[in-house]
């Protein structure tokens, strides 16, 4: 079977579903969004990531329906849909309280909807079932939202918010009640009904785990803007600044000055220590490779040997202060020359016993040239 | 410690003898063979029976339901109503003031309630009677109906109605399906306060009655005057009787449902 890869953010014919035209939404004399313009395009799966405070959720809330740009156009199918109360959009919103409806049970909660629009009882009740079925809550159908569980309910809330089939999806934070275990299961669960159904997601989240397992697209926000907006690999593998690096994942970032020398660039960061040689992003457009920078790269590309390794020109020499034992993984901290730590992540393919570096022990640090980024610093 | 010292059951016993010995003593005598109030000539139902062959208490009694009814159901509408916009409007400018406003008549002097709303009957050219004693009930049970209601709403997660609002409703039915169910209960005690303190208000009654309507309180005051008859505590009797009733069923009904709200919220915490 052949796949086509979904990037319709790279098609220049496509038209998005939502447009985002100069937003900026102040309460009172507090900016909660700040200019901001995007794209979300049909059958997006697309995650709102961000500390709490940084705007996701008004973000959201103005597509919903519950708050008003107080500048800027917002189009769904370009439309804009600034005049168009809540309840007259094709939107649904799942939310984060669930707020499923108390005193209805668990089919009357998901007909809810359908019922406003329709007196046909009978495709009300085969549309019913058909949710029921998909979020595996037939047997539930008559229990009130008290007398389920956690998760089942945050099957419900998704039910009923699906049950319209809605152009788009709102999702608030809608894991956060759930333990680690379910949560996981539920992302993927998620992802599996988004494309069952072919609907449009856009999902608020502050945990950038979840983020990066179900988003097609993350936007990063920070203080009611928008700081990268990409797919999770590059998100991940090529931040365009010290904040993304900093807020997804783990991340060793030095400070230094860079030159360009042909292909690579060497960069400087302490008084007497050997230079850090890297790679200058001139295809995603971030750090020009000169000046002033800071070189970012993942505890995962840092490679720890006792040995100092040949061949290669990035070296740093420490020794080892803390061990992280995960389980999977194991995060060294190894304090380096100039006294700061750097952390190096390797996957344990042996027995613990069997390990051999442990605390106080030299070691060598050492990574390619293409493993990090240089960000503008 | 001793929790049940000798101080303590006499500081009980006087403190209840002193609110229900007054109540015991009309009951009691309520159920006097005797015509003399004072003297106990043995037990009898007689005067009850007289009084359901009194056609003026029966009218005074009719008359009293109208007005408890009308007022406590009307002062409900405007209480819930009143709540609803204050809890939820957020800020505005005079809010504090506004929600004040409301609380204002439950400690005003009945006297001063009476009076300034008989010289507004008086100042618009109303005709005296029943519907201006609706009209004045409402105005003050109003009050108690928002007070009841808007501490219910409170505790009311907003996202409910805005989930309503999301799939489809309009502002109205998102009120009329999902609050008002859940808020139920708070809005029926908030009515049976109402019609109770419509059932025994003499005072504004009295000011804002005419000649042709006598609610039963006005009638058993104006009766007094005239010697304390059987018949009265046989009436005083079984108002009690209603008013306690009315007073237990509000309150069990508002505790019945923070008990159930409670052990939701307990389940949801433990399956959560």
């Amino acid at each position: 079977m052949s796949q086509t890869v979904f990037a319709p953010w790279n098609d220049p014919d496509e038209t998005p579903l939502i447009r985002f035209k100069g937003v900026t939404k102040r309460f009172g004399g507090f900016t909660a969004i700040d200019d901001l313009t995007l794209d979300i395009y049909a059958r997006e799966f697309f995650a709102l990531l961000g500390p709490s405070g940084c705007g996701k959720t008004t973000l959201m809330r103005m597509l919903a329906g519950f708050e008003n740009a107080t500048e800027g156009t917002i189009e769904l199918s370009g439309q804009n849909i600034a005049p168009i109360p809540p309840n007259k959009r094709a939107v649904n919103m799942m939310f984060q309280s669930y707020a499923l409806f108390p005193h209805l049970s668990v089919w009357e909660n998901i007909a809810f909807g359908l019922k406003r629009e329709s007196t046909d009882k009978e495709a009300i009740s085969a549309r019913v079932e058909e949710m029921l079925r998909l979020t595996r809550l037939t047997k539930f159908a008559k229990r009130k939202p008290h007398q389920i569980s956690g998760g089942q309910r945050q099957r419900v809330a998704l039910a009923r918010s699906l049950a319209k089939a809605p152009k788009l999806l709102l999702l608030d934070e809608p894991l956060g009640a759930l333990d680690k275990k379910l949560r996981e299961e539920t992302q993927f669960e998620l992802m599996d009904i988004q494309e069952k159904t072919g609907t449009t997601f856009v999902i608020v989240t502050h945990d950038q785990e979840e983020a990066m397992t179900v988003a097609s697209r993350v936007a990063v926000m920070d203080e009611g803007r928008l700081v990268q907006v990409d797919t999770p690999d590059v998100i991940y593998e090529a931040p365009n600044s010290v904040y993304v690096a900093d807020f997804i994942g783990d991340v060793n970032i030095i400070e230094g000055h860079a030159t360009p020398e042909g292909e690579r660039a060497r960069i400087d960061w302490a008084e007497g220590q050997p230079p850090i040689w890297g790679t200058p992003r001139g295809a995603a457009g971030t750090g020009s490779g000169a000046g002033k920078v800071a070189f970012a790269i993942r505890p995962e590309k840092v490679a720890i040997a006792k040995e100092k390794p040949e061949g290669r020109r990035n070296l740093l020499e420490g020794q080892v202060i803390d061990i992280a034992y995960l389980g999977n993984s194991s995060t060294y901290h190894v304090k380096i020359a100039d006294g700061r730590i750097f952390k190096a992540q390797t996957a344990n393919t042996r027995r613990l016993v069997n390990r051999d570096i442990t605390w106080e022990d030299r070691v060598w640090l050492s990574f390619t040239e293409t493993a990090g980024v240089i960000l503008e610093g | 410690m001793k929790r049940f010292s000798w101080f303590n059951a006499t500081s009980l016993t006087l403190g209840f003898a002193f609110l229900y010995l007054p109540m015991i003593i009309l009951v009691i005598y309520s159920f006097n063979e005797s015509k003399l109030v004072t003297v106990w000539a043995g037990f009898s139902t007689k005067w009850y029976g007289e009084l359901f062959r009194d056609q003026e208490f029966l009218d005074a009694a009719w008359v009293t339901l109208q007005v408890a009814v009308f007022s406590s159901t009307i002062a409900t509408v405007l209480g819930t109503m009143a709540a609803t916009v204050l809890v939820r409007a957020g800020r505005f400018a005079g809010r504090t003031l506004f929600s004040g406003m409301i609380y204002a008549p439950l400690v005003m002097p009945e006297v001063i309630t009476g009076l300034s709303l008989l010289l507004l009957f008086i100042g618009i050219g109303l005709d005296r009677g029943i519907f201006t004693i609706v009209l004045a009930h409402t105005t003050f049970a109003m009050c108690y109906v928002s007070v009841v209601v808007s501490s219910r709403l409170t505790s009311f997660d907003q996202a409910l109605e805005e989930a309503a609002l999301d799939l489809g409703c309009t502002p109205f039915q998102a009120f009329r399906l999902v609050t008002l169910p859940i808020i139920a209960p708070a809005v029926i005690s908030g009515w049976l306060l109402a019609f109770t303190l419509s059932l025994d208000d003499l005072v504004i009654a009295s000011f804002t009655t005419g000649p042709s309507a006598t609610t039963l309180p006005i009638k058993i005051f104006s009766a007094v005057r005239l010697g304390v008859s059987p018949e009265i505590n046989a009436l005083s009797t079984l108002m009690i009787g209603i008013v306690t009733i009315g007073v237990i069923t509000a309150s069990l009904i508002s505790k019945r449902a923070a008990v159930a709200q409670a052990r939701d919220e307990r389940a949801a915490a433990r399956t959560a």
